[in-house]
């Protein structure tokens, strides 16, 4: 392992520390040797969809058992102390909730499993996800972006110093979504330990400093959201066009510096770009300087895996 | 990378946890659809009452008959799986477990409480048709038999199935395999399985305590209140497994 003080995967402060986990579910490697820490503050878990993510918050949390190496919370294997889950919460990306329960109800059992002694405590909670409203209308009744909100209101009832969020903002709206991004930023910044899982490299940006990538099990990257983003930047991506008239596009596209090559085929136009980014700013102003109306642009490589093979690479 | 200790850890105690644990049972792992497959075998237990009517035997005999076959070796087992299964089998497929196994809450109180509360279900909905059925079928006076034979045998079977739900990911499907081929195939035709089935046992609660002719008692099995301290002990012996089982849960969520 590198010198824990200068590898970025690491932090001084740490109150979550995975050390050298591996998880496997019978052939399917989940994890491999993974190690890093995570400290106060918002710290973003990037990874495409399979990358381990929920299998690495589920190891921090306890829910699972790593097969080598383990993780540790606020000093102690939280498969070994009942106690330190006191101090911990999770929000699992899951849709499942006890359906049968209204918010304040989930609210109120964590709240007395957590030992909680103050009774503002749910209301408080149930608040900061706007959620007073309808704390007494049934789970079972809620729509995903809901359901999403009374889980994080009953991980907050306990005030807990490690927040482990798995893709919170999944089914949110846009004004939620905001309103989440807030709190989870707030809660960073009062010294909570947050950490949020999400597939969407923006979404992370948003939410988080300091971003610690997993790409099939293993650790890709971690540090700066700018220095991960700028790998990722420099790498060519290719995007598909369909306009009102592509062939003519295609003319005025390959005028453009960031364009490497435009190719024609399948009824729509497919631009490689060393950078995605100014090829997106520049392409409304040249489809109105030639007239042409676009109909889609859709990135062909941006799912996180291909990014960030790119970046492993 | 320094990593401060768990300083003073929240302490909530099991006397204020339990409760909530147990109110959690009928409340959150029950919803209605699961209380209407419940009903089926609390409607069964019923039925074993009114067909007794068509029996042309003494009437103790014809709702013993009836009550043997259909109560204990049906209805009971069937409707005690659907509420162990309900109670930690379905949460831990559901992914709904990790609500409570992120607690403070110690594994012993999560077992103990998952069971009574399951328990304390079947004490509100099979006990009672099965004494009623004694009633409906003019056998008032094997109504407290049944009863206890009932609700003995549904405190073990629950307990079995909460172990079932620990240690399974099909706990539903393992439940059903216990109930038919160990306890009903195997059960009947090797004591030494009887002699540990709740099915079994609960009968023999039945059949040792209540007025009814003696071959209808298992020989090689305990009976009377013989039938219901082996019950005491398998229940207690599942709800001690179903803790160790709760320690080593692997909860991977419902995707993986």
């Amino acid at each position: 392992m590198n010198d824990p003080a200068l590898d970025p995967a690491f932090v001084d402060d740490a109150t979550v520390v995975v050390d050298d986990v591996s998880v496997w579910f019978g052939q399917k490697v989940a994890l491999s040797e993974l190690s890093c820490s995570f400290g106060p503050g918002v710290t973003g878990l990037l990874g495409p969809n399979g990358a381990g993510k929920t299998t690495l918050m589920r190891v921090m949390c306890g829910l699972l058992r790593a097969r080598r190496g383990g993780a540790r919370v606020l000093g102690v294997d939280p498969r070994q102390s009942r106690d330190v889950q006191a101090h911990i919460a999770l929000v699992p990306e899951e849709d499942a909730v006890p359906e049968a329960l209204t918010p304040r109800q989930l609210a109120e059992y964590q709240a007395t499993l957590g030992g909680v002694a103050d009774r503002d405590a749910v209301e408080r909670a149930l608040a900061a996800v706007s959620l007073t409203d309808v704390a007494d209308r049934r789970l079972g009744g809620f729509s995903k972006g809901m359901r999403q909100r009374a889980k994080v209101a009953a991980a907050l009832v306990t005030d807990p110093r490690v927040l482990v969020l798995d893709e919170p903002l999944n089914g949110a709206d846009p004004v939620q979504r905001v309103a989440l991004i807030e709190l989870f930023q707030r809660l960073g910044a009062a010294g909570r330990t947050v950490i949020v899982s999400s597939h969407v490299l923006h979404e992370v940006e948003r939410l988080a400093e300091r971003v610690v990538v997993i790409v099939h099990g293993r650790l890709a990257a971690a540090g700066d959201h700018r220095a991960i983003r700028d790998a990722m930047a420099d790498r060519p991506r290719r995007v598909l066009l369909r306009s009102s008239d592509d062939r003519r596009l295609a003319t005025g596209l390959l005028g453009l510096e960031q364009v490497v090559a435009v190719e024609l085929a399948g009824g729509g136009l497919t631009v490689s770009t060393g950078n995605a980014g100014d090829l997106a700013l520049a392409l409304p102003h040249v489809s109105r300087d030639l007239g042409v109306r676009l109909r889609e642009v859709r990135a062909l490589d941006a799912s996180l895996d291909s990014v960030f093979a790119e970046v492993t690479r | 990378m320094s990593a401060p200790s768990v300083a003073a850890a929240r302490s909530g105690s099991p006397a204020r946890r339990l409760p909530v644990l147990v109110a959690y049972v009928p409340r959150a792992c029950l919803p209605p659809r699961r209380l209407a497959v419940l009903a089926l075998p609390c409607l069964t237990i019923l039925a074993a009452g009114l067909l007794a009517h068509t029996i042309d035997e003494p009437v103790n005999e014809a709702f013993a008959d009836v009550a043997l076959l259909a109560v204990f070796g049906l209805a009971m087992p069937l409707g005690t799986l659907v509420i162990g299964d309900a109670v930690l089998g379905a949460e831990v497929r559901s992914g709904t477990l990790p609500f409570t196994w992120l607690t403070p809450t110690r594994f012993w109180e999560l077992a103990v409480a998952r069971w009574f509360g399951g328990w304390l279900v079947a004490l509100a909905t099979l006990v009672p048709c099965a004494a009623a059925a004694a009633a409906i079928a003019g056998a008032g006076e094997l109504a407290a038999p049944i009863a206890l034979g009932a609700a003995t045998g549904a405190a073990a079977h629950v307990a079995l199935f909460v172990l079932i739900g620990c240690i399974t990911r099909r706990a539903a499907v393992w439940s059903l395999a216990v109930v038919f081929l160990v306890e009903r195939l195997l059960g009947a035709v090797l004591s030494g399985i009887a002699q540990l089935s709740p099915a079994w046992l609960g009968r023999q609660v039945f059949v040792g305590l209540g007025d009814v002719p003696d071959d209808l008692s298992r020989s090689g099995v305990p009976e009377g209140w013989d039938a219901v301290i082996r019950l005491g002990l398998i229940t207690a012996v599942c709800v001690g497994l179903a803790t160790v089982g709760l320690r080593r849960l692997q909860l991977t969520g419902v995707r993986d």
